[in-house]
Formats: C-alpha cells, structure tokens, sequence
C-alpha cells in the first residue's frame, strides 16, 4: 500500500494516447485519475491489473490506460471479464461501464455479474445520458430531464443502480462523485480490495449533452451542483436531491441521494468455487 | 512504385470515401491487387473518416502500419494533424487547408472560442518532408461546384502514382453522379496542374514526430505547479476550484499560474482536471526526482 500523499498515477497513462477524446470539463477523466491513484495506493503491478471496457465515453477510459485491457462490444464489458476473471483468477479485473452501456444494453449482464458474485470490480460512470451516440435519453436520465430524444422531457422514471444492484446479489456497493475525488479513490481501493462483486455508481458529468440540454453549465458548474444534492451516507440525510449535474428543479427536489459505501456482505465468490471443483474434479482423475 | 499504401483523411461530407473508390478502382483497373478499409461514422466525436488504400502484386493486410504510409491526403487541416504520425519520414503528404470545427473544440458555447488548431504551414513543413498544400475547396469553386474538391484532390495525387492519366478520368467518369462529370474533370484537371517545384516543398526539416506535443516536465513553470498545457482543453474546473486563484485562463484558452506564490500545495486543482493537465509536486518529491535524474539520467516506467 502506497502511502504518499501524492499519488504517482502518471506511470499508468498511456502518454503517446494523450490528450484523451473527452469533451473538455467532461467527469469521466476526473473518474479516471481517481482509478488509476486507487490502484497506485494498492501498489498492484501493471501486469496484474485488467480493464475491460464496453462502448461508450466512459469505456474510452481504457484506451489511456497501461495496463492490460480490453475494448469489449456495447454493454458486454461485464461477460469479457467474467470469462477473464475465471480464466486467470489471480488478475485484479475492473470493468468500466457507461449508463447506457451498463443498465440498458448490459443490463442483464450487470445483475448476472452481480448474482453470480465474481470478483470483479465494475465502475458504473453515471453521466444520465448516452454521451458518444449524441445525448439519447438513458434509463438513468431523471424524469422531466431534457435529452435529446425526450425534447419536451422524460417521462420514465429512472434507475437507482445501487438499489438494483445490491438487490440482484452484489456484495459490495457504492456511490462515488466525481465532485469529490479523494474520496471516490478510498471507494475504488475498498471496491478492490473487496472479494466478490463490487458495484461502485460513479456520478459524472456531461456538459457537452445533459448540461447543455437542461442548461445547467459547463464542467465546473455541473461538478458544484452535484455536491449540493447528495449526503454521504454517514451524515444525517438531509434534504437534500441528486441527479447528475441537476440544478434546482422542482421536479426533482425530493429525491436524495447517498453517497459512500451503501452495502457490504461476504459470500461465496464465483471464481474461486470454480477452481476448487476444477482442482477437486482432476483430483478424482478421468472418469 | 510497385506497391504502394494511401491514406486519405477527412470529416463526414468531404468524399473522402468516394476519393479512395476512385483510386482502388484505377489500381485495380491497372491490374494491382488491391485493399482497401475505411472508418467513418463516429461524427459526434468530430467526423473523422479514414481510408486505407494498399495496392501492389499481392496486398495481405488492408490496413497501414504507424510510419508507413506512403501517401498521406488530408482533406481537412485537423486531420492533417491527427493522422501526420502514420506518414512514414520523408513521404509526400497533400493538404487542403479547408477548416472544419468540431464540436469537441468549442471551448466557449456562448462566443464559440475554439481550441480548433491554428494554421501553422512553416511547422509543418518542418516535419514533412514533402508537403503540398492547396485549396481544394477555392479550385473546385472555380471548377463549378465545392463539392468536387475530392476530386481536385485526386488531381494533386494523380503525378505521384504511377497510373496513367487516361484511366484517372475513365474511373473519375465512372464513379462521380453523371450530371457532375464535367465538374470534375475541371477540378480534376486543376489539381492536375498545380504547379509544387522541387525547391517549396523539399525541407530538410526533423522528421521525429510527436503525436501529442508531451515533452516531459516543463522546466520554466513555477517548482511546485507542472502545467501540461498540450493537454489543458480550458475546462475552467482548476481555475474555480482554486480557493486561492493561483490559477486563471490565457489568451488561447490554456490553465496558466497567475499567482504561484499564493499556492497552498492542496491539490484541488490536480484532483479534479479531468485531462491530467496539472500536478503538483511537493519538495520532497521534488528533490527525490532530481536525486534519480542525476542516477539514472531518465525516468523508468513500469
Ligand atoms: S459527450 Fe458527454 S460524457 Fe461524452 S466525453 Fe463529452 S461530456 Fe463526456
Ligand atoms: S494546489 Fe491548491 S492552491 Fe495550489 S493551485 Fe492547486 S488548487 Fe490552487
Ligand atoms: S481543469 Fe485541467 S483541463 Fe480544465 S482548465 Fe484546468 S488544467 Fe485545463
């Protein structure tokens, strides 16, 4: 464990791929930096450590990153580590997954991954719209919110991903901001460090489609905006409202979101119940 | 030129992709094996569309390594840019200074500043060895429509593979809308004709290229604040997040220390940019790093 305030997470950029492709202000590079001082702090060697990606702005992230990692199809990131994992149990596997990628085309994917208990950490960049394809509305966008296919607003409510996940079997669950990085890199090494599924709902922002579509400002807008509408989890729950980036709206007033570690549980992991039948099975010799 | 391996770039609406047609259509025609395989679509990410072109006696793999392209034609001055890393060292590269903004550059919506990069043909030629600059939108203007700047295009690779002149026009023929042949045959024939003597376009310039701009630690920044500003896009996060404002926004839309002595050492600033453009260094660490240059001469990775 690195102990050193600052973290030197340089080392793991991938320099010839920078400058990234997010938009300027965009959360997720703020996300990114945090990840990659998580895994600093837990000293894990870089041969060691996969990322897996599906499609998307947030699942771009690993196209910077010197690690061994993988650029999966829309919301399948979860299976190609699941295969990873099981396949090499002794790597350390996170999976950066979008809103979009990860509750609606992967949505599947993520409560089997949940249920089956893999040791695999997933990061769930909540940014509450599809960012790359053009700021569609997602099953995170809240309602009344502005998008790009619901001109005149959502009407559908949208997914709580923590809730979800903890209910489809997740051992480990969090939120983290992207407003409030130390501590979104203390969730991370916590996810990592977790034995079994961790779940961790990162709340971003996308200036360039749901800050601009319900003119709520640019990056440092929309990141002041987020501290204003959550609690962590410890603290007396206030008042308070959440949604990405969200100003305040009536519509939304009521709902409060709490950030930090929600649920922890210890249950059996999958990869190593597979491996100790396989272990167990070639002891008994061909049958 | 047995063989031979084009790429030609540009945004959605350029004809990139018919411009490549009509050359692996020549090469084909003049009995080369040909492959060819293009990206495009991502237009929300700025419109690039890429073509790869490889003819010769037998083509394996359809796409050009990094530094091995033999012809590079960009059709649009960003992706002149972008894609100048793929040109191998001293390999001719074509350019059309049409500019074409996309939306990830504009920094500022309300006066739409841009971050868009500044027309700077003297660096480039620097590191091109041969470089041909022209204005295809101007030519096929002339010609009768903008729209054949592609094929003016056309006209300033025809001189530099080795197809004849009769077959060029017989595949621009046949691929371009009917109504428009004429149109491009001029622009064609203008692009043709463009006069790059050996003495503009032959500079002895370095030929090592530097995909992003990262040098490595700028020395001239104040001891504690390192500013990448290749990688600054202007978000104005650091600037506000600064409780001291150390930090303000330059001319070119770039983070710059206004007030380095005001510096607290807190590393908000560092935290929350989201393209790793600031770090802050403390003194110990400082003097760590100068103690393993003086040892080691460079920094290891790993
Ligand atoms: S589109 Fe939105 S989520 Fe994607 S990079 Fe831009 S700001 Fe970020
Ligand atoms: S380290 Fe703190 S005080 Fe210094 S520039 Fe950054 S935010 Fe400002
Ligand atoms: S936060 Fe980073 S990208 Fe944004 S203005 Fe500051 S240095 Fe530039």
């Amino acid at each position: 464990m690195n102990t050193a305030a600052r973290a030197d997470y340089r080392r793991y950029l991938r320099l010839d791929m920078m400058p990234h492709i997010l938009c300027p202000g965009c959360g997720h590079g703020i996300v990114l930096q945090a990840m990659l001082r998580a895994i600093w702090r837990l000293g894990l060697p870089q041969d060691q450590v996969a990322v897996v990606g599906g499609i998307g702005c947030s699942s771009r992230m690993v196209g910077y990153v010197d690690f061994c990692t993988l650029h999966t199809t829309h919301g399948r990131a979860l299976p190609f580590a699941t295969g990873l994992k099981l396949a090499r149990p002794e790597l350390t596997v996170l999976a950066i997954v979008g809103d979009g990628d990860g509750l609606a085309i992967g949505g599947n994917h993520l409560i089997h991954a949940a249920r089956r208990n893999i040791d695999v950490t997933c990061l769930l960049l909540n940014n509450a719209i599809y960012g790359m394809t053009g700021g569609q509305v997602a099953p995170t966008t809240p309602t009344e919110m502005v998008s790009a296919t619901t001109p005149g607003g959502a009407l559908e409510p949208s997914f709580d991903s923590c809730k979800l996940l903890e209910a489809a079997g997740a051992s480990f669950v969090a939120r983290g901001l992207s407003s409030a990085p130390i501590d979104l890199e203390a969730l991370i090494v916590q996810g990592i460090q977790h034995q079994g599924f961790s779940f961790l709902e990162v709340l971003s922002d996308c200036p360039t489609y749901y800050g601009r579509y319900n003119r709520l400002g640019e990056g440092p807008e929309m990141l002041q905006a987020q501290r204003r509408h959550v609690d962590w989890v410890a603290a007396p729950l206030a008042d308070k409202a959440f949604v990405p980036g969200f100003a305040d709206t009536a519509a939304v007033a009521d709902v409060a979101l709490q950030y930090g570690v929600l649920h922890r549980e210890t249950r059996p992991e999958l990869s190593e119940q597979v491996h100790r039948l396989i272990a167990a099975s070639v002891g008994e010799g061909p049958t | 030129m047995e063989q031979g391996s084009i790429l030609l770039v540009g945004v959605g609406g350029q004809g990139v992709v018919l411009a490549s047609a009509i050359v692996a259509d020549i090469a084909l025609r003049c009995g080369f094996d040909v492959k060819q395989s293009e990206v495009h679509g991502m237009s929300q990410r700025g419109g690039v569309v890429t073509s790869h072109l490889r003819f010769g006696g037998q083509v394996h793999s359809p796409l050009i390594e990094r530094g091995q392209v033999d012809v590079l034609v960009a059709f649009e001055w960003n992706e002149a840019l972008r894609w100048l890393p793929q040109l191998r060292p001293g390999a001719p590269m074509i350019v059309n200074l049409q500019r074409q903004v996309p939306p990830g550059a504009c920094r500022d919506r309300k006066s739409w500043r841009s971050g868009y990069p500044a027309v700077a043909l003297d660096a480039l030629a620097r590191q091109v060895g041969d470089l041909r600059v022209c204005d295809a939108l101007a030519i096929a203007g002339q010609a009768g429509s903008p729209k054949a700047a592609n094929s003016a295009l056309l006209g300033v690779l025809a001189p530099l593979l080795p197809f004849p002149e009769s077959v060029w026009l017989d595949a621009l023929r046949s691929h371009v809308p009917p109504a428009t042949v004429t149109i491009n045959e001029r622009a064609f024939a203008a692009g043709r004709s463009l006069p790059f003597p050996e003495e503009t376009r032959r500079h002895a310039g370095a030929t090592r290229f530097s995909a992003n701009g990262f040098h490595g630690r700028d020395e001239s920044a104040p001891p504690r604040l390192e500013v990448i500003a290749v990688w600054c896009k202007g978000c104005d996060i650091c600037v506000r997040a600064c409780p001291t404002h150390v930090l303000a926004l330059n001319a070119a839309d770039k983070v710059a220390v206004v007030r380095p002595d005001a510096c607290t050492g807190c590393r908000l600033c560092e935290l929350l940019c989201p393209d790793f453009a600031i770090v802050v260094h403390d003194a110990e660490e400082r003097a760590a790093d100068l103690t393993a240059a003086n040892h080691s001469g460079s920094e290891a990775r790993g």
